[in-house]
């Protein structure tokens, strides 16, 4: 303690900035951690909440996937012996056009028996709120919505809201107002009951319902109540408690999470090697004072702890800044999150509250301390090892062991043969794949010093060539001080390894959606019934294909239906399409299988399935699947893989006569419109608005719309790629600002001296730009060729562990090409103060040493 | 039917009543089977009176035009007309129940048919959306539309489904009545744990009914201007309160006439679908 406040404070205080850029890494890392895993956190509470606040007191829910089942499925299961109330469900978000308010989750239910399940609390007592029950159930566009969504709206009993309906836009009624708490909560307010029989219409839902909520009878075990139901009424239902619907919103915040591992994890490596860096040049520089203290008698262990206890100590104040910062990023990114997943799956949950979880911010504040402390070890050891004599004669710091750079070169040898090994002979499995990630990239790490030796040095003629004195200082400066190169050069090359390979999988992803959607969605025009291709709320009765292929111009009409049902306990999307029209039209190849896999489908003898789908679940061309289907199990077989980007978590694409069949589902989501050749689309579009202009809630989009909003939602998807990227950059760039920084005054000696015998602040100048310009190339030639390493794995692990797409390996040339003005116009930026501040600073102190 | 308890001759409870009486139904039902056992005399003697008065109200059809008159626990009074149409009587009898105002409400309509040995089927017809809905039998103690009746109220359940005890006699309003505890019987589903009916000694008809869920009375039926139509003492008003609530509904007939020509196929579904 005492040498903390003799040795370590003041030497803090002195320097200031130092400290502070060498805990940025930390506060950076542990941010990205806290912060993406709140925000995931917050938009899974908020979405778990609302479930359990809508789901009341209900048990088990019984659902066939987003398809719904027919009315007759509530009677069955309502004179089931163990089942005391079973009421159905019908809960989909619309847009109310109220301004600010956006979506509105209707929670549509039979009032006559629901409140067994639910307390709605209504104002005023009970029904009385509702000014009449019958009058709610008699009109159809009878609402009751929650005082927090009534206050903030002005509205009151008898209002009006406006709703977009399957028949245009419609204005409903205000008939009750619940009171604040419980149920009203769900949805952050934005939650509004209304007769079930009347939403079946309003979102074009026939006689089907979502849902059925039950309550068993006294004395029926959950387990027996679930298993009964589920057995009686058969494999294509699913029958559980309302907590595992959180089951899809996790599956997809998985992605963000593993996304914020894997940058949290580089934020931390980056951030190990800046303290190794500034730790190493403290205890360079703190030689005297080491020697002194040694020479006074302090242990070699007592040396070593001190040190240990400092990184130990910025790796506290930096997890804590950062754990700051983490909960402040977790707002902005759940709110990101949440919009994304409204967007991309029509879930929509507003995320007022962010759950902080006590044991992610003790995991974040381990994290963070421990990389520092490990950052700490080796600087640490060699203070311990400081000998004092040498340590009290002045000038004799550097030091450069010979027999160390060959052991590193041999283990990376090791390593590197290691990762090849895993590589060619791991085959499927994620250990051996993993095992050869992380020893390429150890191997890799213990070559930059190596690397960036031979590199400098390979640059040393050209830099002479430039400036004869300050490329040859220059040069000569950074390798004399390989420790302090490399450690710079490393956590360069790992945020630039970083950068790539990120930017490398979002090429890869672009490319392949681009790819898709000049394919697969060439339709002229698409008839959706909301302005997101997502939304699969309202659906189209199958009749209004046949109105739309009698509108002039229009040459063809596929219907298209698509869900999400559980296959294997897992979300999977099922797109059924005339399978027949869609190969004539829009024919992707096929990643495996048959050419004339869509005429197979059309003939129903089998299912093709998007590559992620079948590489998540092991599946290839001529296996068999089991789709648990509201007619029972069906055996398919796989008669083809392509690739498609219709859902993140797969898609079976399947004809939709064998759909409607196996579903009793004939309505339609979507419907492509081919025009007859020689029209203009935005003519036939003209004639479908007018045709149904009020009388049916529906949206044209033409293709150059339909790409754009795809285009629009890809660039959202890789918004938190770029955020990160930008983190990465930032982390390079704050890595060589620390570089340069205590290189300049680690150098303050030499620098005097070259001033003392003649020269000039310019030369001075010039060498520390050099040197940060040899800095950047050297790290952005090592970054991009780590980086081209990380891409392989990345791809890789986004294919076998996340998202199951195969996606090409494409090195991004354009945002390296971006890279290197930008990194080596940080470094330039990053090392005038430097080289300000060693020609303003005073001589006679920097030659004080001598 | 609850309501119908007593076929006063609301139309629903008419026909019900009748039934009702019976069964007394849902509402009258209980206690029977404890009171049997201890005093098979008088639950002999209950269900004889029971009987009695089922038999008095039969009928080959009803019909009246009803006023519903809802007044909440704060005085405010909403009115709601409807037509009622039976076929039939006690456990064998289907009605049809059609809201003629509010003009919100007109057209919606509920279809009951009753059996002698369970529960009744319902359904409701909502003209605007063109759609059935059914009334499970879980719904059954759900309020019927904000009125202080409850669906099984509206039921007329055969005497057969319940268990009778005499409670003795006592005079309600100046009336001699006897009092008769009624359960349902086992397995015979009801909301109410008991019902208690006091029945008029000098005509048969019910002066009122108080229904129990275990000790605690829930609900007070009242019936008054009792009149003998077409040969039927029938009350013209019920007045149905729910303690709890602190809420009364009073339900007037009009128009009431016994024993007139229907046919059975405008009390189907699809004549419901058709708007009869």
């Amino acid at each position: 303690m005492m040498l903390l406040r003799l040795i370590t404070w003041p030497y803090v205080r002195r320097h200031r900035l130092r400290t502070v850029l060498t805990t940025v890494g930390i506060v950076l890392g542990v941010a990205v951690f806290v912060g993406m895993h709140t925000a995931n956190q917050s938009v899974l509470f908020a979405f778990y909440k609302t479930i359990d606040r809508i789901a009341g007191k209900a048990e088990l829910q019984i659902t066939a996937g987003e398809g719904g089942f027919p009315e007759s499925v509530l009677e069955q299961v309502q004179a089931m012996p163990e089942v005391k109330v079973a009421v159905p469900v019908i809960e989909a978000p619309v847009d109310t056009n109220l301004k600010g308010e956006g979506n509105l989750l209707i929670l549509a239910v039979d009032m006559t028996g629901d409140r067994s399940l639910r307390d709605y609390d209504l104002e005023g007592g009970e029904e009385a709120v509702v000014d009449d029950p019958l009058v709610f159930l008699a009109q159809p566009d009878s609402l009751i919505v929650t005082r927090e969504f009534a206050d903030r709206n002005g509205l009151q009993t008898g209002a009006k809201v406006p709703m977009r309906t399957m028949d245009g836009e419609k204005l409903f009624t205000v008939r009750g107002i619940m009171k604040s708490g419980g149920l009203t909560q769900a949805f952050g307010g934005n939650l509004a009951v209304m007769d079930i029989y009347a939403a079946q219409t309003v979102f074009g839902r026939g006689r089907t319902f979502d849902r059925v909520d039950l309550a068993l009878n006294e004395g029926v075990p959950l387990a027996d109540g679930r298993a009964a139901i589920g057995r009686r009424l058969g494999p294509g239902y699913q029958v559980d408690p309302p907590s595992s619907r959180g089951q899809q919103i996790d599956s997809v915040i998985r992605v963000y999470s593993f996304t914020a591992n894997v940058n949290s994890a580089f934020a931390l490596f980056i951030g190990m090697f800046i303290i190794y860096n500034s730790f190493s040049i403290a205890v360079a520089q703190r030689r005297r004072e080491i020697g002194i203290l040694r020479a006074l008698g302090a242990s070699r262990g007592q040396i070593r702890t001190l040190f240990l206890v400092e990184s130990g100590l910025a790796g506290l104040v930096g997890s804590l800044l950062g754990l700051g910062f983490g909960v402040l990023l977790s707002r902005g990114l759940a709110l990101y999150v949440s919009g994304l997943i409204a967007g991309v799956y029509g879930l929509a949950e507003r995320t007022t509250e962010i759950a902080t979880e006590p044991r992610l911010m003790l995991f974040g504040l381990l994290m963070g301390v421990t990389t520092s402390v490990i950052a700490g070890l080796v600087p640490a050891r060699n203070a311990a090892r400081v000998d004092p004599i040498q340590a009290l004669q002045k000038g004799r710091y550097q030091v450069l062991s010979a027999g160390e750079n060959r052991i590193r070169r041999v283990a990376a040898i090791i390593l590197g043969g290691a990762s090849l090994l895993s590589l060619v002979l791991g085959g499927r499995s994620m250990i051996l794949f993993y095992a050869g990630f992380v020893t390429s990239l150890l191997a890799l790490l213990l070559l930059s010093p190596t690397g960036a030796l031979w590199l400098t040095r390979a640059l040393r003629p050209l830099l002479r060539r430039l400036r004869p004195v300050e490329g040859a200082l220059a040069a000569d400066s950074l390798i004399q001080a390989p420790r302090r190169t490399s450690a710079t050069v490393t956590a360069l090359m790992l945020s630039l390894a970083l950068v790539i390979g990120m930017g490398g999988i979002a090429k890869a992803v672009s490319d392949s959606i681009l790819d898709w959607t000049t394919t697969a969605l060439n339709p002229d025009l698409f008839v959706t019934a909301s302005q997101s291709l997502t939304e699969r709320n309202f659906r189209f009765p199958s009749s209004l294909g046949d109105a739309l292929e009698r509108i002039e111009g229009v040459d063809e009409v596929q219907r298209v239906r698509s869900h999400r049902v559980n296959y294997q306990g897992s979300p999977v999307m099922i797109v059924a399409v005339e399978a027949k029209s869609l190969g004539d039209r829009a024919r992707r190849p096929p990643v495996e299988g048959p050419p004339e896999m869509y005429e197979l489908a059309a003939q129903g003898k089998g299912v093709i399935l998007s590559d992620n789908f079948a590489s998540l679940r092991g599946l290839h061309y001529g296996d068999t699947i089991e789709l648990a289907t509201p007619t029972g199990v069906h055996r398919v077989p796989v008669i083809g893989l392509v690739v498609d980007w219709s859902d993140q978590q797969g898609a079976i694409l399947m004809d939709r006569a064998s759909y409607i069949r196996w579903w009793g589902d004939d309505t339609v989501n979507v419907f492509r419109i081919y025009v007859e050749p020689g029209v203009p689309p935005m003519d036939v579009r003209a004639r479908i608005i007018e045709r149904f202009a009020g009388t049916q809630r529906l949206f044209v989009l033409t293709n150059r719309e339909v790409r754009s909003w795809i285009t629009a939602l890809t660039e959202q998807w890789m918004g938190l790629a770029y955020a990160q990227i930008a983190i990465a950059v930032l982390v390079a760039i704050l890595g060589i600002v620390n570089t340069l920084t205590v290189s300049i005054i680690d150098r303050r000696r030499e620098l005097g001296v070259l001033q003392a015998v003649g020269g000039l602040r310019n030369q001075i100048r010039r060498t520390i730009w050099m040197e940060a310009l040899t800095i950047g190339i050297v790290g952005l030639v090592l970054g991009f060729a780590v980086g081209s390493v990380t891409l392989h794995y990345v791809l890789e692990i986004s294919q076998r562990a996340v998202t199951g797409m195969s996606l090409p390996y494409k090195f991004p040339w354009a945002i390296a090409g971006l890279l290197v003005p930008l990194i080596l116009g940080s470094a330039f930026v990053a090392s005038l103060w430097p080289a300000e501040s060693a020609v303003r600073g005073s001589l006679v102190e920097a030659l004080e040493y001598e | 039917m609850t309501i119908g308890i007593r076929d006063s001759g609301l139309g629903i409870r008419e026909a019900t009543l009748t039934r009702r009486i019976r069964a007394l139904p849902a509402t009258i039902a209980l206690g029977a089977a404890l009171a049997l056992a201890a005093r098979p005399a008088a639950a002999q003697e209950g269900r004889q009176i029971m009987e009695e008065a089922q038999k008095r109200t039969q009928a080959d059809s009803q019909h009246y035009e009803g006023l519903l008159q809802v007044v909440d626990s704060k005085g405010k009074i909403s009115d709601k007309r409807w037509v009622y149409d039976r076929l039939g009587s006690h456990g064998r009898s289907r009605s049809v129940l059609t809201f003629v105002q509010p003009a919100e409400v007109k057209g919606v309509a509920l279809l009951i048919v009753n059996f002698p040995d369970r529960a009744s089927d319902q359904w409701m017809w909502t003209p605007a959306i063109q759609r059935e809905r059914r009334i499970a039998l879980q719904d059954r103690s759900t309020r019927f539309f904000g009125t202080d009746f409850s669906f099984e109220d509206l039921e007329e359940r055969d005497t057969g489904q319940y268990d009778y005890a005499m409670f003795g006699e006592e005079s309600i309003e100046g009336v001699a009545c006897w009092k008769i505890e009624s359960r349902p019987r086992k397995g015979k589903s009801s909301q109410y744990t008991s019902s208690i009916v006091w029945v008029r000694k000098d005509n048969y008809a019910f002066q009122r009914i108080e229904n129990y869920i275990r000790d605690t009375v829930v609900r007070r039926l009242k019936y008054s201007k009792l009149e003998n139509v077409q040969g039927i003492w029938t009350a013209r008003v019920l007045e149905m309160a729910d303690l709890k609530r602190n809420s009364r509904t009073i339900l007037t007939f009009e128009k009431l006439e016994y024993n007139i020509p229907m046919k059975e196929e405008n009390f189907t579904l699809q004549a419901l679908r058709r708007g009869q």
